[in-house]
């Protein structure tokens, strides 16, 4: 049976006005991600990829072109049916680990699920806390963890709605090279146990390697396609 | 409401609380709730208590005056309210003993009177007298000091009052309802109400007037009042309380509530700058949450839920510990003054609790409104680009809510919408003002920052950057230093005033019946024992009797041959007329023209000119152009109105109702008055002073003064604490400006620190930087300063105003200071942590 198509863009752009006029930061780029799919996108600072990312999650809207998620085009959502969306269906994990500061680890985690309305979000947040070896941890503050244990806390928090699709930006960008490695192994395990389709931006051409599929940008243009076994070209 | 916000709202404030981050909004609501409600409620408590004890000078809460006696049915309704009553009956009556006649101020009071105050009493004339609760008893009077002087009795002596004998049993010193005219009133004689029939000087054509005392709870006068009110005659009667006097203790208790009402009014204000600040840090500090919460997938209305619920639980946690704190102060206060004012201040009050929860609970709802707004609109992208702020910016919706939320408690407080347009107006015009004030400033001082790079040029650099987020900052310094500027600078304005009005050395004793030939002897032996006498007035006693030819009613009293009982109002007295070419000090020409010396002379064809007193003239519906006739020593004299004088009653010197050209009564030998000042403790000195000089009458008015002096001293004492009060609020308010602004600046310090900056060159930098924004708001807030007290003292407070040039230099240096040392405390807050936690604590 053939995954199904959980990413589909198609000729998505993106356009900013400058005091210059305007500017295209995204060229028309298409691609499909399945479900289940790994993929990374890399590229050079400034090469567009969190642009990318940012659209591709529903976090901003596309100048041109269509994007379905699981199906849903979002391009004709306004914000409050993708905040929608994302709850529903997505998971997040950022570099800079984006925790609450003012809420504990157990109490981050229970967030999205709460915010579903989820009546058992701290049953959901106990038990995945443990799964990322954290439940000693649960009533300290972010500030009170080290980078290595708030970024667990982060993916913990990421996949407590068991989404469809994880994205994840630099999610190693701020960890020494033990706690990435760390991290790098948590996330693929859960993204294999789980089933869930995972879209990672990097510099980190380890971390890119271990997903099935990567896409290369260039100055605002997805220029390569590589997959695990053959390579594309994409025109 | 959203089941999963609420828990969210509240396990996010119960943990930002514990964990300090809530500090700064919070204290600013506490600080602005216990502000207000402390001012506030000392404020109305001392205000009562003043109320209280001036309303000893009318003798009652309310005075009823009438021409004629009331339906009795009126004064059983007041004890029905649950009033407390007494009466007092005026007459005025020639008195006679020895031979010897004068006219005096009768006074018949009924068992009760003084419902507040107390008459005083002494066993030989000039000497201090001491309270006493009773009243004459039957056939007895009481007769003032001078009244044994120009009847040459004793006590125990007899004088005779209309058909009646009474025996003097003390010495008259003092009632409370006596009033501050030294020429005004005539010895006074009290005796008992059940004696008045027996004398037979009521009746037809005898000049009486009826005085109802009362007092009770405000509430209960009030609603008596709104009873009777429609009862009343304009024509014949008069409902009077100690806050509609005209009298010295009258405007200063006014003046004194108008003072702590602006002090209070200036609290809320400088509370709502703090909650602004405030509130802008608050919503600042919560983007990351927001767009956190957005991006996993939080709708709008529930974000929106989440932060007003918190600013629910803090605002009502702000007003809790905000009241609790407020009583606390204003109870220190008054623990403190009690000692200092002899009034109680015990009474509570619940409009100020009202005042302060609604302006913590407005404050902070309409001035994070803007920032909340601004909250709810950052964009969930914010977790990709730290950069992105709020994408709302609409700085007129923030201004229409920062104005009004203070406009609407300006409003609720004072209940006077124009009182609340005009400082609104004002406050907005003086904004605008200081807003391009300090863009040009900042534009200047962009050149300083050129150049080497030392603390100096970073401190402007830091100041150019900025320069959105420093002009708001700027203006809110200015502004608490103009509010405390106008506090501080009104109190010294508002005392020095009433010192004037009494400086030491007031006369306190006048000397009446002078003959031209005792005036030198008079002044050497006076001067021979150390008291001088400065200036003598020549007088001339004439009955008033005509204007433009129609004759008015000139009975002084019922014994009086010329009593006629119908006509124009007259004096009801002699009248003193004297003669001047100098306008007396203290007075103004309201209209017309006070006479030109020397011109008058030539002119024999010339009517004889006059110049009346305003009051007077109001009382007896004179004009300018009027013709007067007064019959002086049998002899008719004509005058015509030139003038009219608007005299300061309080001044204590000698004032009259008409003073004439010198020319009108050069035919006439006057007699002269004059007064003196002589220290109490050496009031035993007045019989030997006065020994050769028998026929000269002595006026004691020490009590009087002394009584005025006390109040007005009071009233400044309560005046200094009110002050006090909002310095230390205004200090607390600068205090949290600068620990908001420290917290912005944070992001830079720890990047300074991280790059190797020395500390000495952060923490002369940020110094610098906040001397100069201290400055700057030092000398905005002393110009701005003079333009709201020029409003204030010639719009509300009625008094004269004037440049205020010593706190051009002050407010600047104090400016520098102040900031300058606040900002210093938190650099080395902030410098005090490792480069490590100063960065993690912006994460």
């Amino acid at each position: 049976m053939t995954p199904k198509v959980m990413i589909k863009t198609n000729k998505i752009s993106k356009t900013v006005n400058t005091s210059q006029g305007e500017l295209q930061i995204l060229k028309p780029i298409s691609f499909e991600v399945k479900a289940g799919e790994s993929v990374a996108i890399v590229g050079a600072s400034g090469s567009g990829k969190s642009t990318l990312l940012s659209l591709l999650a529903g976090l901003d809207e596309v100048s041109e072109g269509q994007i379905a998620l699981d199906g849903e085009a979002m391009e004709v959502m306004d914000e409050e049916q993708r905040a929608q969306l994302r709850g529903a269906k997505v998971g997040f994990i950022f570099q800079s680990f984006m925790l609450v500061q003012s809420l504990t680890a157990i109490e981050n985690i229970m967030l999205p699920a709460e915010i579903a309305g989820h009546s058992d979000a701290r049953k959901r947040a106990e038990k995945i806390l443990t799964l990322v070896g954290l439940e000693h941890r649960a009533t300290h503050y972010p500030n009170q963890l080290s980078g290595g244990e708030q970024q667990r806390v982060a993916i913990a928090r990421a996949f407590i709605s068991e989404p469809k699709i994880l994205f994840a930006d630099e999610p190693t960008g701020n960890l020494d090279a033990a706690n990435s490695e760390k991290i790098e192994k948590l996330l693929f395990e859960l993204n294999q146990n789980s089933n869930t389709t995972l879209v990672l931006v990097t510099h980190d051409q380890g971390l890119a390697d271990q997903c099935q599929r990567q896409l290369h940008m260039q100055a605002g243009e997805l220029t390569e396609v590589f997959s695990e076994s053959d390579t594309e070209k994409v025109g | 409401m959203n089941n999963q916000a609420f828990s969210l709202a509240w396990r996010l404030f119960r943990h930002e609380t514990k964990r300090g981050e809530l500090t700064i909004i919070l204290l600013a609501i506490i600080l602005s709730v216990a502000s207000v409600l402390s001012l506030s409620l000392f404020s109305e408590r001392l205000e009562t208590a003043l109320t209280e004890k001036s309303a000893e000078f009318i003798a009652a809460d309310r005075v009823l005056e009438s021409d004629k006696p009331i339906d009795l049915g009126w004064i059983e309704k007041a004890k029905e309210m649950g009033l407390n009553t007494a009466h007092q009956t005026y007459a005025r009556s020639m008195v006679f003993a020895n031979e010897q006649m004068d006219l005096v101020s009768l006074r018949a009071a009924d068992t009760g009177y003084p419902l507040k105050g107390t008459v005083k009493t002494a066993d030989e004339p000039f000497v201090a007298g001491k309270a006493t609760n009773s009243l004459p008893n039957e056939s007895e009077a009481w007769i003032e000091s001078q009244l044994f002087q120009t009847l040459g009795i004793n006590l125990g002596d007899s004088i005779e009052v209309g058909d009646q004998v009474f025996t003097v049993t003390k010495v008259l010193t003092e009632v409370p309802d006596a009033g501050f005219s030294v020429f005004g009133g005539d010895p006074k004689v009290l005796i008992r109400k059940a004696d008045l029939a027996a004398t037979n000087v009521e009746g037809p054509g005898s000049r009486i007037d009826y005085s109802y005392f009362f007092t009770g709870d405000r509430d209960d006068l009030e609603n008596y009042y709104d009873w009777l009110e429609p009862q009343l005659d304009r024509e014949i009667h008069d409902w009077d309380s100690i806050e509609d006097d005209e009298s010295a203790i009258g405007r200063s208790v006014g003046r004194a509530g108008q003072y702590f009402l602006l002090a209070s009014l200036l609290a809320i204000v400088l509370a709502a700058v703090s909650i602004a600040v405030a509130a802008q840090r608050y919503s600042q500090r919560h983007y990351d949450p927001v767009a956190i919460m957005k991006t996993l997938g939080a709708p709008k209305s529930m974000v929106q839920q989440i932060y007003l619920l918190q600013i629910v639980f803090i605002t009502t946690l702000g007003i809790l510990i905000g009241v609790a704190l407020g009583y606390a102060i204003q109870q220190v206060v008054v623990m403190a003054v009690a000692d200092r004012v002899d009034v109680s201040i015990d009474a509570w009050h619940w409009k100020p609790l009202i005042i302060a929860i609604f302006t913590g609970s407005i404050c902070a709802i309409l001035f994070s409104l803007y920032p909340l707004l601004k909250l709810f609109s950052v964009s969930p992208l914010r977790v990709l680009r730290r950069d992105l702020g709020a994408s709302l910016s609409s700085r007129m919706l923030q201004f229409l809510a920062s104005g009004g939320a203070i406009f609407l408690l300006m409003w609720a407080y004072s209940q006077n919408l124009k009182i609340s347009a005009i400082l609104f107006v004002s406050g907005i015009t003086l904004v605008t003002t200081l807003m391009f004030v300090t863009f040009g400033l900042i534009r200047v001082g962009r050149k300083f920052a050129q150049g080497k790079m030392g603390p100096w040029q970073l401190a402007w650099a830091r100041i150019s950057r900025r320069a959105m987020d420093n002009s708001v900052q700027l203006i809110s310094f200015a502004v608490t230093i103009m509010l405390l500027l106008v506090v501080l600078v009104m109190r010294n304005d508002m005392v020095q005033q009433w010192q004037n009005q009494l400086p030491e050395g007031t006369p306190n004793y006048f000397l009446v019946n002078i003959s031209h030939s005792q005036q030198p002897n008079l002044q050497a032996h006076f001067l021979k024992q150390d008291v001088n006498i400065e200036k003598f007035y020549p007088v001339v006693r004439g009955r008033f009797v005509a204007v433009n030819d129609e004759k008015v009613r000139t009975a002084v009293s019922k014994e009086d041959p010329d009593e006629r009982d119908s006509g124009r109002n007259g004096l009801g007295r002699e009248a003193n007329l004297t003669w001047s070419t100098e306008l007396q000090k203290g007075t103004e020409i309201i209209a017309g023209t006070w006479f030109e010396e020397g011109l008058t002379l030539t002119e024999a064809e010339r009517p004889y000119e006059v110049s009346i007193e305003k009051g007077i003239a109001e009382r007896l519906r004179l004009n300018l152009g009027d013709m007067l006739t007064f019959n002086i020593g049998s002899e008719i004299v004509n005058l015509k109105v030139t003038s009219i004088r608007d005299v300061n009653w309080q001044s204590m010197q000698p004032n009259f109702f008409f003073v004439l050209e010198p020319r009108a009564l050069q035919n006439y030998i006057p007699t002269y008055i004059s007064s003196f000042n002589l220290p109490s403790d050496r009031k035993s000195d007045i019989t030997s002073l006065m020994k050769p000089f028998a026929n000269v009458t002595l006026i004691d008015v020490d009590a009087r003064i002394n009584q005025l002096r006390n109040i007005v001293d009071q009233v400044s004492v309560a005046v200094e604490f009110i002050l006090v009060l909002v310095l230390a609020a205004g200090a607390l308010v600068l205090i949290a400006q600068v620990q908001a602004s420290m917290d912005e600046r944070q992001e830079e310090l720890a990047i300074l620190r991280t790059l190797g900056a020395k500390g000495w060159l952060i923490r002369s930098s940020v110094v610098y930087e906040f001397v100069i924004i201290g400055v700057v708001a030092g000398a905005m807030a002393a110009a701005s300063n003079e333009f709201s007290l020029y409003l204030l003292q010639t719009q509300v407070f009625q008094m004269p105003a004037g440049m205020h040039w010593k706190y051009w230099g002050i407010a600047p240096v104090a400016g520098a200071l102040v900031v300058g040392c606040l900002g210093a405390i938190g650099c080395w807050r902030l410098l005090s942590l490792n480069t490590s936690h100063l960065l993690r604590k912006m994460v």
